[in-house]
């Protein structure tokens, strides 16, 4: 038994979030965290694929205006996510492949930086020949990103513990 | 409606490998997997062609955007391709479930959305000569678009809570799956 993920669950909001037989518990924060990936993962799977090659009539450096939407995405999956941890904490912190999603994470969220410093520091680098390094990058994004749905997902069918106790 | 959805049941649960397949250790994860990652490719190109027909990264040529479509298609296909096995393993879950039938009503929606952007918008905002703003008819498709594939997203996690019970005494007994079960 841990002392303080016991006191987590027993906290009001953890209890709601679980307990609640309200849509806009459980339910709600489940699909906001589902929107915000499809925001996150899929607008920067769409500047991977923009760099290594594909829709090549898209001006790169100027699909750094969809990118608030991006970390709009990324920050109501942070948010949505520690809500759904505090929920279950037990059940995502005794999962090896919870860590493993948050490494991904990790790792993809720091590749974003080098990525949008190559293609959207000024206009015309489209054509780059330096663009070619930022196809690894975007290649490792990519794999990134897709780890990190596929690990969340898996965590619905590779826990072993639910709650302290259980 | 209760004999068309019987019909749909018996005629789904017809489909016994994939049932079967989707019934193994990882066959239901993998698909889920599947399912998430074409809903990432879907959203994430569609939703930028529609965040720039609302007037987002205005510079980009929208023909040009459109190009990122396909892939978007590619990942429509997986999810077909991913939740039809769903519905083949496990149909009594998804036809008698209210979540089930409105993902369906607005995927039609935005289906027809789509069409019609094509049929109304497609040349003037793609065509020769076109405009960097695009008409009022695009912007309205557009923002529709967004609205129906959050909602089909939506629709798509209530599922879970939406589920028809257990057969049995207590569950319900209008699941074609049931009806049978019960009367023996």
């Amino acid at each position: 038994m841990n002392p303080f993920l016991l006191w987590l669950e027993s906290t009001a909001l953890s209890t709601w979030v679980r307990e609640s037989p309200s849509v806009f518990a459980f339910p709600a924060i489940l699909s906001c965290h589902t929107v915000g990936m499809g925001l996150a993962a899929g607008i920067n799977a769409s500047l991977a694929i923009r760099i290594l090659g594909a829709a090549p009539a898209i001006p790169i450096h100027e699909m750094k205006r969809f990118f608030p939407v991006m970390w709009f995405g990324f920050w109501l999956n942070a948010i949505s996510g520690v809500v759904l941890l505090i929920a279950y904490p037990t059940k995502a912190l005794t999962n090896p492949l919870f860590y493993l999603k948050l490494i991904l994470v990790a790792i993809a969220v720091a590749l974003v930086m080098p990525i949008e410093r190559r293609v959207f520091g000024e206009p015309g680098r489209d054509h780059d020949p330096a663009l070619g390094q930022v196809k690894k990058l975007a290649i490792a994004s990519l794999v990134c990103w897709a780890g990190v749905i596929v690990s969340g997902r898996l965590l619905a069918y590779t826990y072993t513990r639910l709650l302290q106790g259980f | 409606m209760a004999m068309f959805q019987v019909w749909l049941v018996s005629t789904l649960l017809s489909a016994k490998p994939i049932g079967r397949l989707m019934h193994t250790r990882w066959g239901w994860p993998a698909a889920e997997s599947i399912h998430f990652l074409g809903l990432s490719l879907l959203v994430g190109t569609i939703l930028l062609f529609d965040l720039r027909l609302l007037g987002l990264g205005r510079r980009i040529p929208i023909a040009a955007l459109h190009k990122l479509i396909p892939w978007g298609l590619g990942g429509y296909a997986a999810n077909l391709v991913s939740g039809s096995f769903f519905l083949m393993a496990e149909p009594d879950q998804y036809i008698y479930n209210p979540a089930f039938h409105f993902k369906m009503l607005f995927m039609a929606v935005a289906g027809f959305n789509a069409l019609s952007f094509y049929l109304v918008a497609a040349r003037r905002t793609m065509g020769p000569g076109a405009a960097e703003d695009v008409p009022r008819a695009a912007k309205i498709i557009a923002a529709t678009s967004l609205l129906m594939w959050v909602a089909v997203i939506v629709c798509g996690r209530l599922l879970t809570f939406y589920r028809p019970g257990v057969c049995g005494p207590e569950g319900p007994g209008f699941l074609a799956y049931c009806i049978p079960r019960i009367r023996r």
